[in-house]
């Protein structure tokens, strides 16, 4: 089960070893008059089984730091490496088999796939590794058991509340037993009830299964929760 | 992976019904255009009874003589075929018979207007008809020249009213003949066989045709395997080298032994007296890929309007699955597997259209069948048939779907979840 492996193979809180680090980080966003600094030579480690907490005000750059260490975009400046390998200038194929294998997002707005069911949204991650379509069905469902959705796997996104669709969400983030699991705002979008009721199941997933987090927020109540918290204050890292 | 796709691209489908429709009755006309064309090509070209050995059998149809200062472009004549393709290595039967003319015939007052061939015995082994009634007439009648016919089935209820129709007699050009069988109607496309009327080649009523190195003759050889093919056709153009033109004004002899299909593609493809059916570059078989690729090419620009249409539609639906296309980028699909993804779901949307074709398709030919526009057609579905309409919906799929699927499999992942374009 994945859930199971994740939490036999790493600690609770850090070992020390850098799930993810980032040097002299900077990215530029270009156009054909302008010319904004988004990041700034950010330095940045965080170890196997830490949970850190991204903060500072809307637009500082906390959003173009988790896609730098999501791989999702790649960093005009520096280096960003997984598991000690350089990954942030990889070609397409590679950074994609990257995200797949190490990488699980949670978004603020969920991004489920509304004509997929709860069960094929989580199964999502698993389509590109070529798994077998049972094998698939069992991890997905674990992953559901894992986050208290077991009765719901049938169900569509549009039948489940908010806090539900997180969970789903939450579910095909580790599907895939990923190395890091990077959150953007994931209570964002919910009631504070629901937003603890996530942000519980996140420090589950760090305590019990092992999980590294980083996790951008908002909420200073949630950031406190965090084992540490990275700030940034216009595009620069200021703690 | 595959299931997964397919089972999204059917509710993509679902999701917005009036475009699905829109995108579908497009695919659906076109693709029901092409498969009744394919129909009409398998109709006329396929191995259908009572051509069964097509595959080993070549026809020599075409002659064309050249001097100083005359060409003649035509049909082959009995002496050029009888001293030139006939003991060809490799060929195990060869007829030859003349093309349709027509012969008219007074039946209760009416003039009844008939196609007739004159043909062989050896018309009768090369072809599998299907008797009715009675027998082919033999070689003993073409040499004895009696003056007895094989009509159809169609002849035979025009002729005597659908009654048995062997032993009966019919006057056809001024000459009485005696039916001795009754064959089912072969279809007007079909070029060697068809036929309302068969009668020896030695009815004629002078015998200069025998003299004559120029005329509506059709030489038909049956190789005994295919492999046979290209030393036969080799050997008699090397034949044609050798042709006796003394006494005539011209210098050169050229034909060839073809298939059905290249001979047909070498009489679609002359565009004027001015070039010759032999010209340079045309070679064996040349012809006949000239036609595939022009018709292909036809095909293509038939599907060029309904897949710029279908494209647009695609393009215009792609920012509704942004938010999706950040979400598989994120969780580890590549550019290309989202080019496949996408592709895909336009292909499962043309096979559906496809699909409704097919049943279109099977309709319409019962229609044109029914109608009578192609004296004696028989139409309807066969597997050939469904193979070209399954072949014409995945290109048409393929290339309606690969400039969208390239467009959204293009967007940034970043730009994506925030459901831009970027």
């Amino acid at each position: 089960m994945a859930t199971a492996e994740m939490a036999t193979g790493r600690a609770a809180r850090s070992t020390g070893a850098a799930a993810i680090r980032l040097e002299g980080v900077e990215k530029v966003y270009r156009t054909d008059r302008i010319e904004t600094v988004a990041l700034s030579n950010v330095n940045l480690e965080v170890g196997e089984g830490d949970l850190v907490a991204v903060m500072g005000p809307s637009g500082c750059g906390k959003s173009t730091l988790l896609n730098l260490m999501g791989l999702l975009d790649a960093p005009s400046r520096g280096t960003v490496s997984l598991g000690g390998r350089e990954v942030g200038s990889l070609p397409d194929r590679e950074r994609s088999r990257h995200r797949n294998r190490e990488i699980g997002f949670v978004f603020q707005t969920f991004h489920l796939i509304p004509e997929l069911s709860v069960l094929d949204n989580v199964e999502i991650p698993l389509l590109y590794r070529r798994t077998s379509a049972s094998e698939r069905k069992s991890q997905a469902l674990a992953a559901l058991d894992r986050v208290g959705l077991s009765s719901r796997v049938h169900h569509y996104p549009s039948q489940l509340s908010g806090g539900q669709q997180q969970r789903v969400a939450i579910a095909r983030a580790i599907v895939g037993r990923p190395r890091l699991l990077l959150a953007d705002e994931p209570t964002g979008n919910l009631d504070s009830q629901m937003g603890d009721e996530i942000m519980g199941l996140i420090e589950g997933l760090n305590r019990e299964d092992g999980a590294t987090v980083v996790m951008v927020t908002h909420d200073p109540r949630l950031a406190e929760r965090a084992h540490r918290t990275v700030r940034l204050f216009d595009g620069r890292q200021v703690q | 992976m595959l299931k997964s796709h397919v089972k999204l691209a059917l509710k993509v489908l679902g999701r917005r019904p009036f475009f699905t429709g829109v995108s579908l009755l497009g695919v659906t006309l076109t693709l029901l255009v092409l498969t009744v064309v394919a129909a009409l090509f398998d109709h006329a070209f396929a191995p259908h009874a009572p051509e069964v050995r097509q595959d080993r059998t070549l026809l020599v149809f075409s002659l064309e003589l050249r001097g100083e200062r005359a060409t003649s472009t035509g049909q082959p004549g009995y002496l050029l075929l009888d001293r030139y393709a006939r003991d060809l290595p490799g060929v195990e039967r060869m007829s030859i018979t003349t093309q349709i003319q027509s012969a008219f015939t007074y039946v209760g007052g009416d003039r009844v207007r008939s196609y007739l061939k004159r043909t062989d015995g050896e018309f009768w082994r090369i072809l599998s008809f299907d008797f009715v009634e009675g027998g082919p007439f033999t070689d003993e009648d073409v040499a004895s020249a009696r003056p007895v016919a094989v009509i159809n089935t169609t002849t035979r209820d025009r002729f005597f009213g659908g009654g048995p129709a062997v032993g009966k007699a019919f006057e056809a050009e001024g000459q009485r003949y005696q039916v001795v069988g009754v064959v089912s109607d072969v279809p007007f496309l079909r070029l060697v066989p068809f036929a309302d009327v068969f009668v020896p080649l030695t009815v004629a009523r002078s015998d200069a045709w025998r003299r004559d190195l120029r005329g509506p003759f059709v030489g038909v050889l049956l190789a005994r395997s295919r492999a046979d093919l290209p030393a036969i056709q080799s050997e008699f153009r090397s034949r044609m080298a050798t042709v006796d033109l003394a006494g005539t004004e011209f210098a050169t002899a050229s034909a060839e032994a073809e298939t059905l299909f290249a001979t047909v593609a070498r009489m679609l493809l002359r565009t004027g007296p001015g070039r010759a059916a032999f010209g340079r570059g045309a070679g064996p078989g040349g012809y006949a890929v000239k036609f595939v690729l022009v018709l292909s090419a036809l095909a293509l620009a038939f599907m060029a309007l309904p897949t710029l249409n279908l494209v647009n539609l695609q393009v215009s639906r792609a920012l509704e699955r942004a938010s999706e296309i950040g979400v598989r980028r994120a969780f580890g699909a590549s550019k290309a597997a989202l080019v496949g993804q996408f592709v895909l779901e336009n292909v499962v949307l043309t096979l559906i259209g496809g699909g409704i074709a097919l049943v279109a398709t099977e309709a319409a030919l019962r229609a044109l069948t029914a109608s009578g526009l192609i004296p004696y057609a028989d139409l309807h579905l066969n597997g050939r048939i469904f193979a070209w309409g399954l072949l014409f919906a995945l290109v048409f799929g393929m290339l309606s779907g690969a400039w969208p699927a390239w467009r959204l499999a293009r967007l940034h992942p970043v730009e994506a979840l925030r459901g831009g374009t970027r």
